[in-house]
């Protein structure tokens, strides 16, 4: 076996991973505890609650870093996952998937007689598993498709874990209840070391497994004919996956909630899709907003006593979503409105500076003064539109406004050359090369004249053999004066 | 070294007696074989009864009416869905056991382009098949893939979103993830359609380089009028083989006929009625 | 617990008292049935989850306002969220290149994640708490004065809406045929698909909201569904796929109310439960699409198909 490359990074990326999980876990059991939940840290003053909250050294707040722990090993498993969920569509699946434990948190409750995070992640894994395949059987054996299977199965499984937690309930002591209420719209309070033990080893494991197969989970993910086709094991990384899924929505149950789990694989997982446009990168990004989005729940559980922790991390990563949903770099929506406004602006500037040009040209100055009345005439427009546009162009040192009359400044020529240049190269194109009649090119050059780019240009001259007049006649302005 | 999971199904195995004897180096056993293939969609026969035999170093096309089998022939090959009945050989063994010499381009439309990838990321999972599960591409496998990128006209576009790639770009990206895998035997299902004509015209070139360096290349393809200039050899297909041979001796009227027209709507009849009474 | 105490005696001592819950059971899940024949149909019976979902901040917020689980205020504030659902849905997946599934989850989670604060914030009321949310109340219904035939009112307004769905339903029944089937071939006949789509989610929306109390925000999308999936393994016909996915309602609900008594567990998730043990059984035993005829039929491994069928094939 030539082992040309070097599995070094990959390595390094895992060491990396169980470095962040130790300190993880230090932050969760150094020196004695005070309070070992946050639950107990019970406080009236908002204002003094934040304090405490941002002051860790604080004995006091020994729970906190508990749970602080605890948000982000979920959160990076989470959003670790979740980006292969958003990216292969199957974000219903995970959603189908984690409604479905629940039966099995109840028969983990049903096990042992107090909480034992590892009978319930045994159990709830197990029936998530269980839900997740019967949706693929639905599909296989009768003709009802995706969408209805996961429905059947999200709620089928869920209303039987209802009645088994009503029954549980109907039994036993109220200590009990209190578990059982965690798990459904999920309490961070309630998460011991214990927990968050079982957390780090599921996050360590999920790295782990991400760092060593991150090629061929996103081979499946890409194309999974493909990934068939060269001889990647799809059904048993599947397997994997599904199983690692299964997991990490476990953990997250207590502090999340099984009704809201998903939001937090999906909804991390989106906002980084939207940011970015490489897989590795995402799911970089993907953690970091899970995280982001857990600690965010813990603060605000942190604020108000009483309250379910899950909807506030869900909220959290709604909000970061809808900051990269306005405003990712290259997708979002209020970039993309800038990006149009500039452009129309851009349009609007050379159109005027064009029409100058134009009025110039056609009575045979080089340069000079043009009257603003002409101007609007030349445009079609009104005087004071026109003038509006002037001030702007001004502001920009592209014209200058005397009484009257606007004259082009040095750069504002160069401008108004390259775009009259460019118009005519391309009416000059489509009538030699694309066949055109001349009375048809010009709403088209219109529209492309500005957004050709230098090397277009180029290469449009090269084509035409550098020339020198418009279909029309007029003459084209040459490279060096523009 | 070939890493070479067992995980690719070919349906059934069970050829028993008429097996012929293996023969790894490939003189004169065929690039591709295939016996009474049978492939069923929710109990209707897709394909029924697939005979075929493919000589090394030819270009097919495998042409037919919607709804022929011509994708379900070549997914059922590659072991993608299950054959009820039959078995298929690549170079004298079941597909599974010689993944590596068989690349598999599939429709273009089975993939989400909006794919948090780059051109160059496609493109290496190409090599994925050799690397096995855990090693990563190192420079050897970049090179490989660029030169893969640089046949189909695309070394500019490597480092492009393929969001941002026009159909025909993503075509091209797509054969060169195929080259980069350096098999001997190519299934591509529909590599023409929706592309522009200039990339029409380089994947013709480039199929037949392939051909010329001894490559055998089946190609499923929906356009009759092209098919004669395109291809050494033409498989008539419409859920059985009608004809398979040299394209002059099997691009006649009657043999097209026979694929395309009245006579064998009988045959999908038949289907029909089988699916129903079982 | 002897056979007779779990199936004879709940009927034999309780049928009076737990008639209005019956009632109420059946009249929730027909109506929900009714409508999810269309969602399965379209496959978009998570849209009916989203919904039913994301309408609990608009019933959050007017009961807040308000003070009161019934009435106007928290019909109109859960339309609102509902129809306001559906286009975050279809901006959040048009408008971006995030895929539907992906804005279905993100859109609904938050809603809904508001709609439990608010909840919890103003918990302390009996009327509106995250049990309700969870499993519904429907065994207040006993406590309410009966109205008619022995009916509260809140009984009689359900039986209402979802006899209102049917005579919708019946009424378009055409139109929502072909722009389920075929939405080019309704566009070209003058019915606007998405005029078709927005009514529909209108009456989702309005179903969800009527349910909320008696079965909660969770379990609906099991009402909406697992009639119709049922329905649509037993038959190939749309108006027989409904009648039997109101059979399926009337089934589960009895054999809901069934087991709130006998196991004492609240009626929706019991529902369901039975509602999802006929879909097993439809599932394994349907003569036409079932399991058991799918393996009895199956071809021996390697062998190819029969023998007989491959020869009237070949000829």
């Amino acid at each position: 076996m030539d082992r040309s490359t070097d599995p070094a990074p990959g390595r390094r990326r895992i060491g990396s991973a169980v470095a962040a999980v130790a300190a993880g876990v230090f932050l969760a059991s150094a020196g004695e505890a005070h309070a070992e939940r946050i639950g107990e840290l019970v406080q009236t003053d908002p204002w003094e609650q934040v304090g405490r909250f941002f002051d860790l050294s604080d004995e006091n707040t020994r729970g906190l870093r508990v749970a602080f722990a605890g948000a982000l090993f979920f959160g990076a498993a989470c959003g670790l996952l979740g980006s292969f969920i958003v990216v292969r569509r199957m974000a219903l699946v995970g959603d189908a998937i984690s409604h479905a434990v629940l039966p099995g948190v109840a028969l983990g409750f049903l096990w042992g007689t107090d909480k034992d995070p590892v009978a319930i992640l045994v159990g709830a894994t197990a029936v998530g598993l269980l839900g997740a395949l019967v949706v693929d059987w639905i599909q296989r054996t009768t003709r009802i498709k995706q969408d209805a299977a996961l429905g059947i199965v999200l709620a089928s499984f869920f209303a039987v874990g209802l009645c088994m937690i009503r029954m549980i309930q109907n039994g036993e002591g109220a200590a009990n209840i209190s578990g059982l209420k965690t798990y459904l719209f999920g309490d961070i309070g309630s998460l011991d070391r214990a927990d968050v033990a079982t957390m780090a080893v599921v996050v360590v494991a999920t790295v782990s497994l991400v760092a060593l197969l991150y090629r061929p989970l996103l081979a499946i993910s890409f194309d999974r004919g493909f990934a068939a086709s060269i001889g990647l094991p799809v059904r048993v990384l599947d397997g994997l996956f599904q199983h690692f899924l299964a997991f990490a929505i476990v953990v997250s149950l207590q502090a999340v909630g099984v009704v809201l789990v998903s939001a937090l694989l999906i909804t991390p997982a989106a906002a980084a899709y939207l940011l970015c446009d490489r897989m590795h990168k995402m799911l970089w990004v993907a953690v970091l907003i899970g995280m982001l989005s857990a600690l965010l729940g813990v603060f605000f559980s942190f604020l108000g006593n009483n309250l379910p922790t899950g909807p506030f991390m869900v909220l959290g990563a709604s909000a970061v979503f809808l900051l990269a949903y306005l405003f990712a770099p290259r997708h979002g929506r209020f970039t993309k409105w800038l990006r149009r406004r500039a452009r129309r602006r851009k349009v609007r500037d050379e159109n005027a500076m064009k029409a100058i040009y134009r009025i110039l040209e056609r009575e045979g100055r080089p340069e000079g003064g043009v009257g603003i009345a002409a101007l609007a005439a030349e445009r079609g427009m009104p005087e004071a539109a026109v003038l509006g546009e002037l001030h702007g162009l001004g502001r920009r040192r592209h014209v200058e406004l005397g009484d009257g009359e606007v004259s082009l400044t040095a750069e504002g020529l160069r401008r108004a050359r390259k775009v009259v240049r460019n118009h005519r190269l391309w009416e000059l194109y489509l009538t030699n090369e694309a066949d055109y009649a001349p009375d048809h090119v010009h709403d088209d050059a219109e529209k492309i004249e500005h957004f050709l780019t230098e090397l277009e240009v180029a290469e449009l001259e090269r084509q035409l053999d550098f020339p020198q007049t418009d279909p029309h006649g007029q003459p084209i302005p040459g490279l060096k004066s523009v | 070294m070939r890493d070479s999971e067992p995980c690719v199904g070919t349906g059934e195995g069970g050829g028993g007696g008429d097996t012929p004897a293996l023969d790894p180096a490939g003189g004169g056993v065929p690039a591709l074989e295939v016996h009474d293939l049978t492939v069923s969609y929710l109990k209707r026969p897709v394909l029924y009864g697939v005979d075929l035999a493919v000589p090394p170093g030819k270009l097919v096309g495998i042409v037919g009416p919607n709804g022929a089998g011509k994708s379900t022939l070549v997914k059922s090959v590659m072991g993608l869905v299950p054959a009820s009945g039959g078995w298929v050989k690549v170079f004298g063994r079941p597909t599974r056991e010689n993944i590596a010499r068989v690349g598999y381009v599939p429709q273009r439309e089975s993939v989400d382009w909006d794919f948090p990838v780059n051109v160059m990321d496609v493109v290496l999972m190409g090599c994925y098949g050799r690397l096995g599960l855990v090693r990563r591409p190192g420079k050897a496998e970049r090179e490989r893939a660029m030169a893969a990128l640089g046949k189909v006209g695309m070394e500019a576009y490597s480092r492009r979103q393929i969001a941002n790639l026009s159909g025909g770009q993503q075509q091209r990206v797509f054969l060169a993830r195929a080259l980069a895998q350096e098999c001997d035997l190519y299934l591509m299902d529909e590599p023409f359609a929706g592309v522009d004509a200039a990339t029409e015209a380089a994947i013709v070139t480039l199929l037949g380089e392939m051909r010329d360096r001894g490559k055998t290349v089946l190609v499923v393809h929906h356009d009759l009028a092209t098919a004669r200039e395109y291809f050494d050899m033409l498989l008539l297909l419409n859920m059985r083989v009608v004809a398979f041979g040299d394209t002059q001796e099997v691009f006649t009227g009657e043999l097209l006929q026979k694929t395309y027209g009245g006579r064998l709507t009988l045959l999908s009849e038949m289907a029909d009625t089988i699916a129903r009474q079982s | 617990m002897s056979a007779y105490d779990i199936f004879v005696e709940p009927w034999a001592s309780h049928a009076s008292s737990y008639w209005p819950v019956a009632a109420m059971a059946f009249f929730v899940t027909a109506a929900c049935g009714l409508v999810g024949n269309y969602l399965v149909l379209r496959r978009i019976s998570l849209v009916g989850d989203a919904i039913s979902h994301s309408v609990l901040p608009g019933i959050a917020i007017a009961f807040i306002l308000t003070g009161s689980r019934s009435g106007f205020p928290m019909f109109l504030g859960a339309l609102v969220a509902g129809v306001a659902t559906t286009v975050i849905i279809e901006t959040l997946h048009v408008r971006s290149r995030l895929k539907q599934d992906a804005a279905i989850g993100v859109t609904f989670s938050t809603l809904f994640a508001i709609g439990v604060i608010l909840v919890s914030v103003h918990g302390g009321h009996t009327d509106l708490d995250l049990d309700c949310v969870l499993f519904g109340k429907m065994d207040i219904i006993m406590d309410m004065p009966a109205v008619f035939a022995g009916l509260p009112a809140v009984v009689l307004t359900m039986a209402a809406v979802a006899l209102a769905v049917g005579l919708l339903i019946l009424l378009f029944y055409k139109e929502l045929l072909v722009s389920s089937f075929d939405p080019n071939l309704a566009a070209s006949i003058g019915i606007d698909p998405r005029i078709a789509h927005y009514l529909l989610m209108a009456v989702l929306s309005i179903v969800v909201v009527a349910a909320f109390t008696s079965v909660g925000a969770i379990l609906v999308i099991a009402m909406l569904i697992l009639p119709a999936a049922t329905a649509y393994l037993l038959t190939d016909r749309l108006w027989v796929m409904m009648v039997l996915s109101v059979a399926h309602s009337l089934l589960s609900a009895l054999g809901g109310v069934h087991l709130t008594v006998a196991l004492e567990v609240p009626t929706a998730p019991a529902a369901v439960v039975v509602g999802a043990t006929l879909f097993l059984l439809a599932w394994v035993a349907s003569p036409r699409h079932g399991l058991l005829r799918l393996w009895l039929r199956r071809p021996a491994p390697g062998g190819g198909e029969p023998a007989g069928e491959g020869d009237t094939a070949v000829a």
